[in-house]
């Protein structure tokens, strides 16, 4: 149900460390930020959109992912062409489709356990002051991935449970069942999992 | 955090993600469909209250940071957070903790029935509406160079649409205070 949005493939930026494509986006925003001439911004662009159709995704694959963030930038765009002088608003439109493309890339090309090793590694510290656990944000993904098909299920009996008795599917009568039914599960599945002795409580 | 909080935080991180699956409801009298995904702050603000309700927001925007299309319309990866609105999506954490401070604060077992929605649709209200635009708007003003006047006026288009929202979100987080009561802080 939840297909992540990894694009299988053997280019060069699938083999590149995770730590170093995300060390490279928080350079790259940073650095586009700082930089306003859109001379120097137009080599990024295209340099970012040539890497990012060069993963191995369909055009039409390509542009759904990133369509609706790029519809947001021209929409603004467009107001600021009546707010801010040109050059300002071209520079815009290119530092924020660069970055995008850039981040797009990142998502394409990186597994989800790659990403949850690298975010292991990063919560690291907050491990030691005793703030949270690794162990348990994994989980608690697992724990998500494991019951979104399920409440999924939920709400599909729930709205043919409407359409058997000829009511209108309204969010009021489907939220509150939806959650209560979900959440009244907490009780077991905590149990189930100390049980199993994961979290060594 | 006993285990019963950490199930809760990831039961409602699931829901939200399913919130963005079901198809937007349209009512009759407003045109523009609603997305039960954006009701998803408001409804864990005052369901499973401040912290469990940002805690699970944080795990959701690591769903959609790690690459996971969980955003309603399948969108999510980490270009969401680099396009204008990224700021909404991360202030949607803070805004479930102010939102279940708020709602902790105001509504008791013993209250009247027309106090605790008072209490639920102010906590809505102020966490999902005022708290998330005091984030997102400056974010959008600092990444798109929009004169912050300019974007927070623009951004009043929505407001009708979100206290409709709220309306929605109070009568059922009361519904489920009624039903299966979670929201005295334990965690």
């Amino acid at each position: 149900m939840l297909t992540s949005l990894y694009v299988e493939g053997q280019s060069w930026f699938h083999r590149v460390p995770v730590r170093a494509k995300l060390a490279a986006l928080v350079v790259l925003s940073v650095a586009l930020f700082a930089m306003n001439a859109p001379l120097l911004l137009l080599p990024a662009f295209l340099l970012c959109g040539a890497l990012y159709l060069s993963l191995g995704m369909t055009a039409r694959q390509a542009f759904s992912r990133v369509g609706f963030v790029l519809f947001t930038i021209l929409v603004l765009a467009g107001i600021n062409l009546f707010l801010v002088p040109l050059p300002q608003v071209i520079a815009l439109i290119l530092r924020l489709t660069t970055l995008v493309l850039f981040a797009a890339a990142v998502t394409a090309t990186t597994t989800i356990g790659a990403f949850m090793d690298e975010i292991t590694i990063l919560l690291k510290p907050l491990e030691r002051v005793g703030l949270l656990r690794a162990a348990d944000v994994s989980l608690a993904l697992g724990l998500v991935l494991r019951f979104v098909p399920d409440i999924f299920a939920r709400y599909q009996a729930i709205s043919e449970a409407h359409r058997a008795r000829g009511l209108p599917i309204r969010p009021m009568t489907i939220i509150g069942p939806l959650i209560i039914l979900t959440l009244k599960d907490a009780d077991t599945i905590a149990a189930a999992i100390d049980a199993r002795g994961f979290r060594r409580q | 955090m006993n285990t019963r909080d950490l199930v809760l935080i990831a039961l409602f991180a699931a829901i939200v993600v399913v919130l963005g699956l079901i198809p937007p409801i349209t009512l009759g009298f407003i045109p523009v469909p609603i997305t039960a995904q954006s009701m998803g702050v408001m409804l864990a603000g005052c369901i499973i209250g401040a912290k469990r309700g940002a805690l699970s927001f944080l795990l959701f925007i690591l769903l959609v940071a790690i690459g996971l299309p969980v955003l309603s319309g399948g969108r999510g990866g980490l270009a969401v957070f680099a396009g204008p609105s990224g700021g909404f999506i991360l202030g949607w954490a803070v805004a479930a903790y102010v939102t279940g401070l708020i709602a902790e604060r105001f509504v008791h077992p013993g209250n009247s029935e027309a106090r605790q929605f008072v209490g639920f649709f102010l906590a809505s209200v102020i966490g999902g509406i005022v708290v998330l635009y005091a984030i997102g708007v400056p974010w959008l003003s600092a990444v798109t160079g929009t004169p912050l006047m300019a974007a927070a006026t623009g951004s009043l288009v929505f407001i009708p649409g979100d206290l409709l929202k709220a309306a929605i979100a109070t009568l059922a987080a009361r519904t489920i205070y009624a039903g299966y009561p979670l929201l005295p802080a334990r965690a």
